[in-house]
């Protein structure tokens, strides 16, 4: 698995003007009662505009897989944090955290994603967490 | 070199120092070749400080207004909004749970209050019930009007031909603001982002917006603004990578008084992307299940 780099990482930390696109109220659309916290494998990243997403399938206690679908900042938010195509590629194993969406589909809004090896990749749209909402 | 030529090429000579530490500014006009130069020292530059600990030099002076040949400020270029959390609502308040605080970007009055009518604020606090999250324009990709376009968490390209100031909002819009004296657009033209014209006060552009046509947010909190209302825009260049902004609202349907907010825009190392909004706007669908609900609960309208 390609690793983002540590210019990556630090050059997307330089921005300290970033931008974190978000273009509604998260609050209305994810529930802040609901955080999660699931590790499971990558299935797809999807760099869509007006926000990028990540899927992972969750397999659950029972054996069950369950496909979530992790909500992102916007791309040119992601692009310009230094996210590149190759940091999550299809099968990685990563943990990530956020809030579930308020219409209770496996959909949430995501805050960090933690990869097996102790990296972390900050994904924030619009949440507390989002640093360089300035 | 960009497909929308939004860089003008200019002898290298005319780049400007890269700024030892963190920031780096680039001039305006200065070459695609120079940005990419000066974005590679600055990688070079970071990891070396993440690798060998030891005290960060002064940063560089940022330099003087940048001027044009007529001798007016020259305020080409990129620039991101220090909004102040502005986006999520112009008062000052705290971070709550998802919602993020903000520092409050009100300067006039001098409370940092809004000077609501009561209906004003009534509509306000409906919009921020989770099923009203629908009806923000931005969720649907509509433009987000003046003064939000500046403080969208998003950049923007400023340029400067002759005779005008061009906004280009990287949040999918613009503004083609002549300076020429000329006339607003009759009042019965009603335009999403309104009808700007501007004007040279000494070194600050003054640009006044009107024919709003009033379906705007100015935020994400719901705060609200009608047709009738008319902003004035204050850029003010304070040195070669900032500029200091100021809008007044004035709206008689909706506030009791004018009202002001301001901000610095400070130049980035960047260029314009695309942002093709309604690509995945999966966003959309989540915030219309929320309303439908709510619709379905009875707690409000469908």
């Amino acid at each position: 698995m390609n690793k983002p780099s540590v210019a990556i990482i630090a050059f997307a930390l330089s921005l300290a003007a970033g931008t974190a696109a978000a273009h509604h109220a998260f609050s209305a659309e994810f529930d802040e009662n609901k955080p999660v916290k699931l590790t499971g494998k990558i299935t797809e990243m999807k760099w869509s505009n007006p926000h990028a997403w990540i899927y992972i399938d969750v397999t659950g206690q029972d054996g069950k897989i369950v496909n979530w679908a992790f909500e992102t900042g916007g791309v040119n938010a992601l692009y310009r944090r230094g996210w590149r195509r190759e940091d999550l590629p299809v099968g990685a194993t990563v943990t990530i955290d956020g809030w579930q969406a308020r219409n209770g589909t496996t959909t949430a809004n995501a805050r960090e994603i933690a990869f097996a090896d102790g990296r972390r990749l900050f994904a924030g749209s619009s949440n507390p967490s989002a640093k360089d909402e300035k | 070199m960009s497909r929308f030529l939004i860089f003008r090429l200019q002898p290298e000579a005319t780049c400007p120092q890269v700024a030892s530490g963190f920031r780096i500014y680039v001039a305006s006009g200065c070459s695609r070749k120079c940005v990419t130069l000066a974005v590679a020292l600055l990688v070079l530059t970071t990891v070396a400080h993440a690798q060998t600990p030891a005290p960060a030099p002064a940063p560089a002076a940022p330099g003087p207004i940048a001027r044009m040949p007529d001798g007016k400020p020259d305020l080409e270029g990129m620039f991101m909004a220090d909004g102040g959390g502005a986006n999520y609502g112009f008062e000052r308040r705290p971070t709550v749970n998802m919602t993020p605080g903000g520092r409050g970007v009100i300067v006039d009055p001098p409370d940092g209050l809004m000077p609501m009518l009561p209906w004003t604020r009534a509509e306000v606090a409906s919009r921020q019930k989770p099923e009203r999250g629908y009806d923000d324009p931005t969720a649907h990709c509509f433009v987000a009007g003046i003064p939000r376009s500046m403080y969208v968490p998003s950049p923007m390209q400023i340029m400067q031909p002759p005779g005008y100031i061009v906004i280009l909002h990287e949040r999918m819009s613009w503004r083609v603001i002549p300076l020429d004296g000329r006339p607003h657009l009759p009042a019965h033209m009603r335009l999403w982002q309104g009808d700007s014209v501007g004007r040279w006060d000494g070194d600050t552009l003054v640009v006044e917006t009107t024919n709003m046509n009033g379906k705007t947010w100015l935020n994400e909190a719901g705060e609200l603004v009608t047709h009738a209302q008319t902003v004035v825009e204050r850029f003010t260049p304070v040195h070669a990578n900032r500029i200091d902004y100021q809008a007044t609202i004035t709206d008689p349907l909706a506030y009791s008084r004018p009202f002001t907010i301001a901000f610095a825009l400070n130049r980035q190392p960047d260029e314009l992307l695309e942002v093709a909004c309604h690509e995945d706007n999966q966003d959309l669908e989540h915030l219309k299940d929320v309303k439908d609900a709510a619709a379905a609960a009875g707690t409000s309208k469908p």
